[in-house]
């Protein structure tokens, strides 16, 4: 049997994908672009295509990067770059054959690749509180999905929770499209303005971001919404669904918000799936608490032919996205034979200079908007923290004092990460857990070990039975 | 809890629970449900307590349903097509 | 440096240490189980879950009794180590199959069969081929393929929850006051009149009895003390789907149904050291397999798979050895570290304490692989 066969497969056609596609096809590359949506943008970018098309008033209101991102998905359109949308990738191997099937129960597909780029993005960190698995307590990038995908807009009682830039962002796009928030609780300590102190002179080369994060905040202040700053205890409530919010700040009385929807954003972490099943060497970044792949400045990993480009790297946002994005395929231009290393260097220098500024504002974010506790760690021991086997704080600290002293021990103590979610919802979280527990760093204590699916696969598509 | 946006055209006709529903297509099963007022999905195999979609982006599989005879569909994943069943999970395993 | 006295050292926290370390509590024993920090090692992580008789001891008798008297210890076993720990065992006798695809295959195992009830030592062997339809009607709810001819049925076989078997070993063994150090490798053992001197990266320990049931480790550490154990790895690869409606109330050795309704398909014998990992390939040889026996299940959906290295001897059958060099340390693997974990936490426990021994208990001595090669 023939596999077909690509120089150059990218999973993911968010921009890191978009971007390295067109950069690999201008030099001669043949590429085969599989992505899990049904249409280009990421998450970013959701629907790019059809809101311009089919919503513009919308479309004009999403601002200026949208267009950018809008004539990008036209020049991928454009650049002969093999696209298959709504195919999950649920094994690769070590020789870089991939196995990917689609969401239609259709047969598994496979494919071989000289070089591999991941570019899948990132997703939300858990924010594990009692409720959280509520009907009604959504990550608050779902609501954006849902604005941007089907035009949905949140209605009732509309509480959001978390800090970060996406959260203001999202909250100021609902203010935008008339949705009214209820309240804003800010779950950021106090202290972070100052100690992002700092940064601030390098990060105002970044100055745009910056000007827009106080715009934002300024909306969200003046929008009627009640906003709650220093918030350190969440627990939902319902009959069936999320009824109401109770909340606290610091050691303040827990005070009772009613709520229909709650919106969660503890920030957003790389999905590693993808480079743990292939067991690329990964690390702990301490001003983010996640973990992250390897990467040189081309983004290849530890893994030969495999490289990482955009937000499953490390968190930098968009344009940064279609910066890895690029250099990565210029990397794979180069190692193919299609450019030398002198060509490579010279196209890669302006990209490496703008990336300079574009980065210049994340120190200063990074530590405006760190992950924090209780938020890591539950403090109430009987929150759910795996939410597919249902596995409770309380369980997983007690796997550790039986002597489980790693995620992959705890995990057949307590099954958490058994489930079909395969520990993306959960695995942070034990590895925060266990690391508490044993008074060390999740550095100390490890991840899960990723195996195949990474996605569920069916008896039949794994035999090609039909 | 998500109120649609006013002149869609409604131009695909899903089933849900036996009940049929005129929904805009190039949409996710996941959000034509919750246009339609559906937030709640399933239950949950261990607890049997009641869960919706959660992240929408194919990540935190809480949003399965029974989707033409299939199980645990990812329905933020799964684009409404003509004709589509779908039905919720209701039953509560007994777990190990 | 501390140095940590104990009656008993127990190297390996996996199931059969963990098994040994938990009798040897309850007899009141200050019992020291030390594990080495590797997990993905242990063999027990990736283990089935059966409790398994029919098709072990061909070529060693005893060891087919043995595997049976473990079976009949098990019930009474798992509901100690329930009220113990109240962790559920899920341990089912429900009679196991060995489920033939092809007439080829059923008439080899009708001769096996018959082996086995030849070399017997009680002279009967209760294990059975029935015919296909026999097993449909057995099954109702699993439509069989349409290669499947047979099975043999074994009515001692059966089940249990590896896993919950393992975290209320560890669980039984702490509250028996126990002590476990998960993250002890050991360095060197030094052995004089008064006994051993173990030493790890973290601590020293002192003990008069050593028991080494260190899975692949096992041959390693057993000749620091003297004693000859060759063990290898082999690889299974194992599958797990999602759960479904209980349809599969038996089990075989390659497909069970867990009680949360997910099935797992095994299992591979692969000789491919000490690699972890799972191959398309062999994931769906084993899928073919079920596919085959169960067509209906095409569309259930795979969730998780995994590698993992059974402990094998020679001739895959138990060891147990005390050390004539090093009197009062023992050798004690098996790849059936759940079939067994009844007996080794009863009958083994007698014979580590107190020298006391099972009839014919020689024959699990390793000496027997030190057969001279023929000129």
């Amino acid at each position: 049997m023939s596999l077909p066969q690509y120089d150059y497969v990218i999973i993911g056609a968010g921009p890191a994908g978009m971007a390295a596609a067109v950069e690999a096809r201008q030099h001669g590359l043949n590429v085969l672009v599989l992505d899990e949506q049904p249409a280009v943008g990421g998450q970013i970018y959701r629907n790019i295509e059809d809101l311009e098309e089919q919503r513009p008033d919308e479309f004009q209101k999403l601002g200026a990067d949208y267009q950018e991102a809008f004539e990008l998905a036209q020049r991928f359109r454009a650049s002969g770059a093999e696209y298959r949308p709504g195919r999950s990738i649920w094994q690769i191997d070590p020789d870089l054959t991939l196995y990917h099937i689609g969401q239609d129960g259709g047969p598994s597909e496979t494919c071989h690749a000289q070089r591999i780029l991941i570019a899948t993005g990132a997703m939300e960190r858990p924010m594990p509180f009692p409720g959280w698995t509520l009907p009604g307590v959504l990550a608050c990038t779902a609501a954006d999905v849902l604005y941007k995908s089907s035009g949905l807009l949140p209605r009732g009682e509309i509480v959001l929770l978390g800090s970060g830039p996406l959260l203001l962002l999202i909250a100021c796009r609902l203010l935008d499209a008339g949705v009214k928030i209820a309240a804003y609780l800010d779950t950021n300590p106090h202290l972070a303005p100052f100690q992002a102190l700092p940064y601030l002179p390098k990060a105002l080369r970044g100055h745009e971001y910056l000007r827009k994060g106080i715009a934002m905040l300024w909306q969200m202040f003046t929008s009627g919404a009640k906003v709650h700053l220093g918030v350190t205890g969440l627990e939902a409530d319902g009959e069936g669904h999320l009824q109401k919010v109770r909340f606290q700040q610091g050691s303040a009385p827990w005070k009772e918000l009613p709520a229909d929807l709650l919106l969660l954003h503890h920030g957003v972490v790389p999905n590693i799936q993808i480079t743990r099943q292939l067991g690329c060497e990964h690390t702990w970044y301490e001003k983010q608490r996640y973990w992250e792949p390897v990467l040189d400045q081309w983004g290849n990993t530890s893994i030969e032919n495999v490289a990482v480009a955009g937000d499953s790297g490390r968190v930098c946002g968009s344009a940064n996205s279609v910066l890895t994005g690029r250099l990565a395929a210029l990397e794979t231009a180069r190692a193919l034979g299609k450019i030398d290393l002198a060509q490579q260097t010279a196209l890669a220098a302006p990209l490496l200079k703008k990336q300079d500024q574009e980065l210049a504002i994340r120190p200063f974010l990074d530590t405006l908007f760190p992950p924090r506790h209780p938020w890591l760690v539950p403090k109430n021991e009987e929150t759910l923290v795996c939410r597919c086997e249902e596995v409770r704080v309380r369980e997983i600290r007690d796997a550790v004092r039986l002597g489980a002293l790693s995620p992959d021990r705890v995990k057949p103590m307590v099954r958490c990460g058994m489930g079909p979610c395969q520990a993306r919802m959960c695995g942070l979280t034990v590895s925060e857990i266990i690391a508490d527990e044993r008074q060390v760093s999740p550095a100390d204590v490890g991840y899960f070990r990723v195996r195949s699916p990474i996605k569920p696969v069916t008896l039949g598509q794994l035999t090609g039975v039909e | 809890m998500f109120q649609s946006p006013p002149n869609v055209a409604k131009t695909i006709q899903i089933t849900f629970e036996e009940k049929t529903y005129q929904v805009a297509p190039a949409q996710t099963v996941a959000a034509a449900l919750m246009g339609e007022g559906h937030l709640m999905l399933r239950k949950s195999l261990v607890s049997g307590e009641t869960r919706a979609a959660f992240c929408m982006m194919g990540i935190c599989f809480d949003c399965l349903l029974e989707i033409d005879g299939q199980p645990n569909q990812q329905s933020c994943m799964i684009q409404v097509r003509e004709g589509m069943n779908i039905q919720r999970q209701l039953k509560k395993g007994e777990c190990a | 440096m501390n140095t940590m006295k104990a009656d008993v050292v127990v190297i390996g926290g996996g199931v059969i240490g963990a098994a040994v370390a938990y009798g040897l509590a309850e007899q009141k024993a200050s019992v020291v189980m030390l594990d080495r920090e590797d997990f993905q090692l242990t063999a027990s992580r990736g283990n089935f879950g059966l409790v398994w008789l029919q098709g072990k001891g061909h070529g060693m008798p005893r060891y087919a009794q043995w595997s049976q008297e473990a079976t009949e210890l098990w019930s009474t076993f798992a509901e100690k180590l329930e009220d113990q720990t109240g962790i559920p065992q899920y341990y089912h006798r429900t009679g196991g199959f060995e489920i033939c695809v092809g007439e080829e295959e059923y008439s080899k195992r009708s001769k096996f069969l018959e082996e086995m009830r030849t070399q017997s030592l009680t002279g009967t062997y209760n294990c059975e081929m029935i015919s296909r339809d026999e097993l449909q009607s057995m099954i109702p709810k699993l439509p069989l393929g349409p290669m499947v001819s047979g099975a043999s049925f074994c009515p001692h076989d059966g089940f249990a929850n590896p896993l919950h078997l393992l975290r209320a070993l560890h669980q039984a063994f702490t509250q028996l006051k126990g002590q476990f150090f998960p993250s002890a490798d050991v360095q060197t053992i030094e052995y004089n009149n008064d006994g051993f001197l173990i030493q790890t990266n973290t601590t020293r320990f002192s003990t008069r009895k050593l028991v080494i049931a260190s899975g692949l480790a096992t041959t390693k550490l057993s000749a620091l003390v003297g004693i000859k154990v060759p063990v290898r790895p082999q690889r299974g690869q194992v599958l797990v789907t999602e759960k479904t409606d209980h349809l599969f109330p038996f089990a075989t050795g390659r497909i069970r149904q867990n009680a949360d309704g997910s099935f797992m398909f095994g299992a591979s014998h692969e000789e491919v050291g000490y690699d972890l990992g799972t191959t398309n390939g062999v994931l769906q040889d084993i899928a073919n397999h079920a596919l085959a026996v169960f067509p209906t299940l095409k569309n259930l959906q795979l969730i998780r798979s995994w590698g993992s290295l059974r402990v094998l001897t020679p001739d895959q059958k138990p060891v147990y050895v005390e050390s004539q060099s090093c009197p009062g340390a023992f050798a004690v693997t098996s790849h059936s570290g759940v079939s067994l974990a009844s007996i080794h936490s009863s009958y083994l426990v007698d014979w580590i304490l107190s020298g006391q021994t099972q009839p014919m208990f020689e024959v699990f001595d390793s000496a027997r692989f030190d057969v001279p090669v023929a000129a």
